[in-house]
């Protein structure tokens, strides 16, 4: 990565930095990384990488969204009393719905987990399983919303966001936060709120309810994103314009001396052109091999879409992004749950498996958190013939590499699958452990708004320890 | 794992036995639910409709008694004692609604709750009352009341004589300069003529400056700085582009939006009135106090004329403005929050001071009682507030998405922008057909639904949808077609009453009433309120008073930020303890009590802060000062700024000559019409669809589906977002015709290559025009005193490849070549438009150097290419976009 100054004076011809270099010792002092306490502190970029609270356990977190509540009792929570007590009425009403999927023990740690993820489950021995989970938002908006932010209530900033703020990114050329085909009207779940809009995520490609393809979102232009290519002129011929807006640009760095946000802008400049051959590049997969696709089933198969976001993700991942977010929507099966629960799962199955192989294999997964997980759970019973309500009580999400357990399991919802029981974690916890594991203390990780510190996880939080490794 | 069990169980029965003691019912009702009424909940009802399944179908759960009177969205499930009124009863009796919809229950059962209603619906189930300690005591208060800065009405002070006797212009650099001396600081000197004119301008009318103003302040400036800076500022300050500018400064803290935003982002199509009501009050130089009363209270003042009765309710609008969850289920929980968005606006938009956060329980820093909220809150709740779509004798319709239906409120004006809103009186006869054919076709598709239930509640859907819209055009327009005019606002409730507490906010937690009043800390003397008056006059009255002490104060600071960049009181919305203290207390107070005396005037405390001294400063920097005073706390120079979104959009059409200096009609907003935005953009109705069908004259005759009844012509944009909702299987003949009206929809919302002032753009919560939201416009959902100015890669991304930015560098550089000048006086005018002076000799041998090499690269021998290109470097530069 490039220091500040390296890049001003690798950008500059003839540009007299030292003018005031005197005054940016104070900034980034002997080379040292700031401290992530420094808010206010004389941050020239604030997106330089920070050093943590504690040592990271992750460097970076890969978050595989799953919209629309992927059913728990269906894929990774085990209940065999739904098995035996199938058709007898429910707790709430309803009769109990067997899963129409067989649970099997998976790898040598022997996790409980059902054929509707066999390629995943192949990683089992590499997962932490999270049967515990609970929000307090039983509809998709909500829960989403909180899962992302930690609360439906107010507005406030992503987690994507705050692990953001909390470390910087690494890679100059690319932004440090970015969600590929975000589910449709959630801007507030890679919203920055009232952190500074350089954290907020930036969106590659566009809203989809299906998790579909990159395209259309400006003017017909297939930009995945915002003005990321230059319509009239050359790369070259861009060069000789941008030379100019940044000699212009040091002229008056020149004559004001100190001038922090033109500073910024100066690096800004040249990370977006940066950006505009950066990004393609990272999308276009063509130097990636016939085998690593296939991993990610992009061979004309149920997941090619979703491999090419998974296989996307780990590029971002390598290239030193901090938080990528990928989501897979339509998992509301309030009818039909046996097909449509079975084309969503094979839609993703092969490309998670895939990443994680492909992670594992380039020793990336130590420090990538890859975590995985929906707004809710369904419940155990049935909706119809073939459906399940949504669950916000008791479902399971999960994690792994990053510094979690491999070929684990924690908590556990009741006999049937309705509420989380044992070491319930509750969103708010589940950040608090993300955090943690990137070496953020969440109690630590302020932000100072409205006169009050904001907190990701509010007054509420608790790490799960048991569940690092 | 078996402990925590265990461990569960027996709270539970804890819980059951404690609830079974804690009542006082008669061992007859306890039985009767307990054996009759609480099996049958549990076995039939709490599947969809309880907290502990996790499911609240239409809102509403059926867990305690409370839950059950809140009800959910249609009302109150149980009405104790009245059958009529409980809507469980009529459900389960199969009338309007059919619970449980797997089948009736028996007639004995029905019977059993139709008893247990009657018997006054006795139920063990009951939250106890608590009685809420409030940490806060009368003396904390009272101490808060008389000590601190903020709580005292400010202070007459005289005004201090600085050693220095040379450099202030007026009271203001007094106080600024006697200060710096505390701290062995002296002020910087004077700043350029072209900087001090290129501020006055954006600060004033948020524009740069014209050539001709350039060449007359620079002559006048020459002889009598003062005097020019003078003229220059009242020829701004009379300009209606003023208004454009502090009205704008206003909307951002009014969290102004066209739409509802959150979820279900409903458009507000009348908003606009506020927006332009805004800008007029700042153009009239509307006494600030009026201006607050009239937002506040404008329904309830006294009014001698239509117009006048028109523009108070417009103003009202700031309390109808708020984003608002209107997916929301239970129309209690929706009402409350609307409360709690009023009070937040209120109290801090006016006062600087977050009531709010004392919803769930005592305020944590400062000394206000979570009593002092619900004091406020049974204002609100006494006040009834408009922010939907009308409705006609049909009624309204609510869909899956937006449950919390609202109307809007007459006006007794003619709507100078009605749209397409005129109709025939066989057009509306069309329409109540049309209404009957779509009521039929839905109960024809309901009765045999149960066939084809995969697509029933789709179809369902899609029935209501079309017939809300119907219903909505109706309601529009008097019995002769003639459009009625509508406006959003609030109206006092027909009787008014306390609120309850709400334990940790919880609308099922109710507790003892509380007064409505005023927050304690403010004021000593408690209002008292007049029959069934919602003590809403009496806020407004109070906060738009000279005694209060904290409106003026606040209103101040925003001014003085505005023109300095920092507040006297950095922390905007937060005048009290964790806030910042004033950096110049005797100055705050000085303005304010100034600002009361010159009869609240804007303008006149604009006047007499930008004819100071310290305003036009230097921004020079000083080491030696930068390090005593990082901040500038001391004001010992001029803050260099960047632009807002705004002034950077209009300065980039006023530089290229194209500006358009007069404003659109009404907003796209207005033109859409009520309708939901999904992913930034509309899902057209058929008035959308028939106003650009006018527009678009390519369509003339040929436009598609013309005559043709509603429902198929709807059809004709099935490729649009949202249009796949609606039946019928017709698509555009002409595929050409068809792209051209779905990407004039698609591209409505982000208003690129519109070339009015900023202001007007539409401001769609979650969809704002990137030339906006690139450079930190405001999120329109939140109360904000003080703009960001992040830098983004994104802005850079905007400024290097936009075709907003590109357009207006063609016509800048098309402008200045006009002229047929040489290159270097082109490059001069260029720079001078841009930067409102003459190139630096560096800065121009740079520049001319592009354009030669340009167009040697390009092989172009005049300069064509090249000055397009050097127009947008200008643009995109850091000198264009900062305000030094």
């Amino acid at each position: 990565m490039y220091t500040r100054r390296e890049l001003l004076q690798q950008a500059s011809a003839g540009f007299g930095y030292l003018a005031f270099a005197g005054l940016t010792q104070a900034a980034d002092g002997n080379g040292k990384k700031q401290s992530v306490d420094n808010q206010a502190g004389e941050t020239l970029n604030p997106l330089a990488a920070k050093e943590p609270h504690f040592p990271a356990r992750a460097k970076r977190v890969i978050f595989l969204c799953m919209g629309g509540g992927p059913s728990h009792v269906d894929s990774f929570d085990y209940k065999p009393e739904l098995l035996r007590d199938h058709g007898q009425p429910g707790r709430y009403g309803g009769r109990l719905l067997k899963s129409p999927w067989n649970f099997r023990q998976r790898g040598e740690s022997g996790l409980w987990i059902s054929d509707l993820f066999p390629e995943v489950s192949s990683m089992a021995d590499d997962l932490t399983l999270i049967r515990s989970m609970h929000c307090d938002q039983p509809v998709h908006s909500g829960a989403l919303t909180q899962m992302h932010t930690g609360t439906a209530q107010f507005i406030r900033p992503s987690f994507g966001a705050w692990s953001l703020y909390g470390l910087g990114t690494e890679n100059s050329s690319l932004p440090g936060f970015v969600s590929l085909n975000p589910l449709p009207g959630g801007s507030a779940n890679l919203g920055s709120a009232f952190l500074p809009a350089v954290y907020g995520g930036t969106q590659i490609g566009r809203a989809t309810r299906g998790g579909g393809n990159f395209g259309v979102r400006n003017r017909g232009s297939d930009e995945t994103v915002r003005d990321i290519r230059n319509k009239s002129m050359t790369r070259g011929q861009q060069r000789m314009q941008l030379d100019l807006i940044q000699s212009l640009n040091r002229e008056k760095v020149l004559r004001d001396r100190y001038q922090p946000g033109v500073e910024g802008m100066i690096e800004s400049f040249e990370l977006a052109f940066k950006m505009q051959d950066a990004i393609p590049e990272l999308m276009n997969v063509s130097d990636e091999t016939q085998q690593t696709l296939s991993l990610y089933g992009i061979d004309g198969g149920p997941s090619e879409e979703f491999g090419k976001q998974c296989l996307l993700a780990r590029r971002f991942a390598e290239a030193g992004v901090r938080f990528i977010e990928v989501s897979h929507g339509g998992w509301d099966q309030h009818t039909n749950l046996t097909v449509d629960h079975g084309t969503r799962a094979e839609a993703c199955d092969r490309a998670i498996a895939g990443l994680l192989k492909d992670l594992k294999q380039r020793d990336m997964l130590s420090e990538t958190l890859v975590i995985w997980g929906g707004e809710f759970g369904r419940t155990p019973s049935a909706q119809g013939v073939d459906g399940r309500n949504h669950n916000n009580k008791g479902y399971t999400t999960w994690m792994a590499g990053g510094g979690v357990k491999g070929g684990f399991s924690y908590g556990a919802t009741d006999e049937h699958g309705y509420e989380a029981i044992e070491d319930k974690m509750h969103i708010h916890d589940w950040h608090a452990t993300i955090l943690h594991l990137l070496g953020l203390d969440h109690e630590r990780l302020t932000y100072r708004y409205a006169g009050r510190d904001f907190r990701l996880t509010d007054v509420h939080g608790v790490v799960a320890d048991k569940i690092i490794a | 794992m078996k402990l925590i069990a265990l461990f569960s169980v027996f709270l539970a029965s804890v819980a059951v036995i404690d609830r079974a003691v804690g009542d006082e019912l008669s061992p007859e009702e306890l039985t009767f639910f307990e054996s009759k009424i609480r099996p049958v909940l549990i076995k039939e009802c709490y599947g969809c409709h309880s907290k502990q399944s996790g499911n609240a179908r239409g809102g509403l759960t059926l867990d305690t008694k409370e839950r059950m009177e809140i009800g959910g969205t249609t009302g109150p499930a149980i009405a104790p004692g009245s059958i009529e009124d409980s809507l469980l009863f009529n459900a389960i009796a199969y009338q309007d609604f059919e619970m449980p919809p797997s089948g009736k229950l028996s007639d004995e059962v029905i019977a059993d709750f139709r008893r247990w209603i009657e018997m006054g619906a006795p139920d063990p189930r009951s939250n106890p009352v608590e009685t809420v300690q409030s940490s806060i005591t009368q003396q904390q208060i009272a101490d808060a009341r008389s000590t601190f800065w903020a709580y005292q009405t400010p202070r007459e002070t005289t005004v201090p004589i600085p050693e220095d006797q040379t450099w202030a212009s007026n009271e203001i650099d007094q106080f600024i300069r006697a200060q710096q001396e505390t701290q062995q600081l002296s002020p910087s000197q004077d700043a350029t003529a072209s900087e001090t004119l290129r501020r006055l301008t954006f600060d004033l009318v948020g524009l740069p400056p014209t050539l001709e103003q350039i060449r007359f302040f620079e002559e006048r400036w020459e002889r009598d700085p003062q005097g020019a800076i003078l003229h220059v500022v009242d020829r701004l300050l009379e300009s209606k582009h003023f208004g454009e500018r502090w009205g704008r400064h206003w909307l951002d803290v009014a969290r102004y939006g066209e739409s509802s935003g959150r979820a279900v982002n409903m458009t507000y199509p009348e908003a606009w009135r506020y927006r332009d009501y805004v800008i007029e009050s700042f153009n009239d130089d509307k006494p600030f106090d009026r201006f607050v009363l009239e937002q506040l209270a404008g329904d309830l003042l006294p009014v001698k004329t239509d117009e006048q009765f028109s523009q108070n309710l417009i103003a009202t609008t700031f309390l109808a403005i708020g984003s608002k969850n209107v997916n929301e289920n239970n129309r209690v929980q929706f009402a409350a929050d609307l409360v709690d968005e009023q009070i937040d606006a209120t109290t801090r938009v006016f006062l600087g001071t977050s009531v709010a956060c004392a919803r769930c329980h005592d305020h944590k820093f400062d000394p206000i009682p979570q009593t002092d909220y619900y004091a406020l809150a049974g204002i609100f709740q006494s006040t009834e507030t408009f922010f939907g779509n009308p409705q006609s004798e049909y009624g309204s319709f609510s869909d899956a998405t937006d449950k919390q239906k609202s109307t809007l409120l007459i006006l007794p004006i003619d709507d100078p922008h009605p749209f397409a809103r005129t109709y025939s009186v066989d057009e509306l006869q069309g329409f109540r057909e049309d209404m009957e054919d779509e009521r039929r076709q839905m109960i024809a598709s309901r009765t045999n639904g149960q066939a084809a239930s995969k697509n029933s509640n789709r179809d369902r859907i899609a029935f209501l949808k079309r017939m809300s819209e119907l219903s909505g055009r109706l309601a529009s327009v008097d019995e002769s077609g003639k459009p009625k005019t509508f406006c959003m606002g609030v109206q006092d409730s027909l009787e008014a009453n306390d609120a309850r507490l709400l334990v940790r906010g919880e609308i099922d937690q109710p507790a003892a009433e509380i007064p409505r009043g005023f927050p304690q800390v403010l004021t000593e003397q408690q209002p008292s309120f007049q029959g069934d008056s919602s003590g809403r006059l009496e806020l407004a009255r109070w906060i738009a008073s000279s005694e209060n002490p904290l409106t003026a104060r606040v209103m101040v600071n925003r001014i003085w930020m505005h023109l300095f960049g920092a507040g006297i009181v950095t922390s905007m919305e937060d005048f009290g303890s964790t806030g910042q203290a004033p950096s110049h207390p005797a100055l705050l107070d000085y303005l304010s009590i100034r600002f009361v005396q010159s009869g609240w005037s804007v303008k006149t405390l604009v006047r007499e802060i930008v004819s100071s001294r310290a305003y036009r400063q230097s921004s020079a920097y000083r080491q030696d000062y930068h390090e005593v005073d990082p901040e500038n706390q001391y004001l010992w120079r001029a803050n260099a700024r960047r632009l807002d979104a705004e002034a950077i959009r209009d300065a980039m059409l006023c530089v290229s000559g194209e500006l358009k200096t007069e404003a659109p009609e009404a907003s796209v907003v207005a033109m859409v019409g009520y309708t939901r935005v999904v992913g930034g953009q509309v899902i057209p109705s058929r008035g959308l669809v028939e106003t650009l069908s006018k527009q678009a004259s390519i369509f003339g005759d040929r436009f598609p589906g013309q005559g043709r009844p509603f429902i198929q012509q709807q059809s004709a944009f099935a490729g649009v977002r949202g249009m796949g909702q609606l039946r019928g299987a017709g698509r555009f003949r002409a595929a050409a015709e068809g792209r051209q009206v779905i990407e004039k929809i698609t591209n409505l919302l982000s208003a690129e290559d519109e070339t009015y002032r900023s202001v007007y753009l539409p401001v769609v919560r979650d969809a704002e025009p990137r030339s906006l939201e690139v450079f930190d416009f405001v999120d329109a959902s939140v109360i904000s005193g003080k703009r960001e100015s992040s830098n983004t890669a994104n802005q850079s991304l905007y400024l290097m490849n936009n075709e907003f930015v590109e357009a207006r560098s063609i016509a800048f550089a098309a402008r200045i070549s006009a002229k047929g000048q040489t290159l270097s006086e082109q490059v001069d005018e260029a720079v001078l438009l841009a930067y409102g002076r003459r190139p630096t000799p560096s800065e121009k041998k740079l520049l001319i150097e592009f354009v030669r090499e340009f167009s040697r690269s390009d092989s172009d021998e005049s300069w064509d290419s090249a000055m397009p290109l050097l127009c947008q470097s200008l643009l995109a530069s850091a000198e264009f976009l900062y305000l030094d």
